[in-house]
């Protein structure tokens, strides 16, 4: 038994953190890129960004209590868990800083 | 006028947010069995502030946003809205996701006995910090877009 061994739920949740922090950016890239699944999503809940947001919560919850029950935290320390989320974070702030940089003109902003 | 009102509080529940990660992440620094229920109550705040600083600024942004969103792009910074609002609002799920997350790592970490559960929890709120600081910064910068387009 390790030490730093984490708790059930801690481990559970934290993997689907790490896995839905990355799905929350490549679902931004899917339907910026593709007009029907944009469509759909505006048309599911009335705006693209609250269907995003319900379907982004959702995985988390669910993914968190499904992970929680597969003995995660027999396999997983602190440390370990810790290098997956931020390293999760990392990768989509990137994406999505990166996804949107064509937007962003220097140029206008240096002259203001 | 509304409108107004809840911008300043989707702003006030995302400043106290990150300064009550500031707090959880400085008494994470100096656990003991002393402090661990504050550090319990203040991952729980956390929780409370972005949650309530989303769903404010949630509701606002797909009520009211569209108007200024028109104004920000006619004018002399549509970058405003082009990068930052675009970044702000889908970044904005990682730091809500980070933050729920904070208080499930706390209660099922405890005791706060070793260094690399101690580095769990400073990472989290480390990274609740920062996010939560690009948020504010990046609102200015869509406010101020806004004013631009105004001609102000």
């Amino acid at each position: 038994m390790n030490n730093t061994q984490t708790g059930k739920y801690a481990a559970g949740f934290g993997i689907s953190l790490a896995v839905t922090t990355l799905l929350n950016a490549v679902i931004l890239v899917v339907k910026e890129l593709n007009g029907s699944v944009m469509g759909a999503m505006k048309s599911a809940l009335g705006h693209h960004w609250t269907t995003h947001g319900v379907l982004v919560i959702l995985v988390f919850v669910v993914l968190g209590f499904i992970f929680s029950g597969m003995k995660f935290e027999d396999k997983l320390d602190s440390g370990k868990l810790l290098r997956y989320i931020v390293w999760a974070v990392i990768i989509s702030v990137i994406i999505i800083a990166g996804f949107f940089l064509p937007n962003l003109k220097v140029a206008s902003a240096i002259k203001y | 006028m509304l409108n107004q009102e809840f911008m300043m509080l989707h702003v006030l529940f995302g400043i106290l947010g990150i300064l009550f990660a500031v707090a959880l992440f400085v008494d994470v620094l100096n656990a003991n069995e002393d402090n661990y229920k504050r550090i319990k109550k203040l991952s729980v705040a956390v929780t409370i502030l972005i949650v309530l600083a989303f769903m404010i600024g949630g509701y606002w942004y797909v009520v009211y946003y569209g108007a200024d969103r028109d104004i920000i792009k006619a004018g002399q910074w549509p970058w405003a809205h082009n990068y930052f609002m675009e970044v702000k609002e889908h970044l904005f799920f990682a730091l809500l996701l980070l933050s729920i997350y904070l208080p499930i790592a706390v209660h099922g970490l405890m005791p706060l006995d070793e260094q690399k559960k101690k580095n769990l929890i400073l990472g989290i709120s480390a990274l609740i910090v920062l996010l939560g600081l690009f948020m504010e910064g990046a609102g200015g910068i869509i406010s101020k877009g806004v004013t631009m387009g105004l001609g102000r």
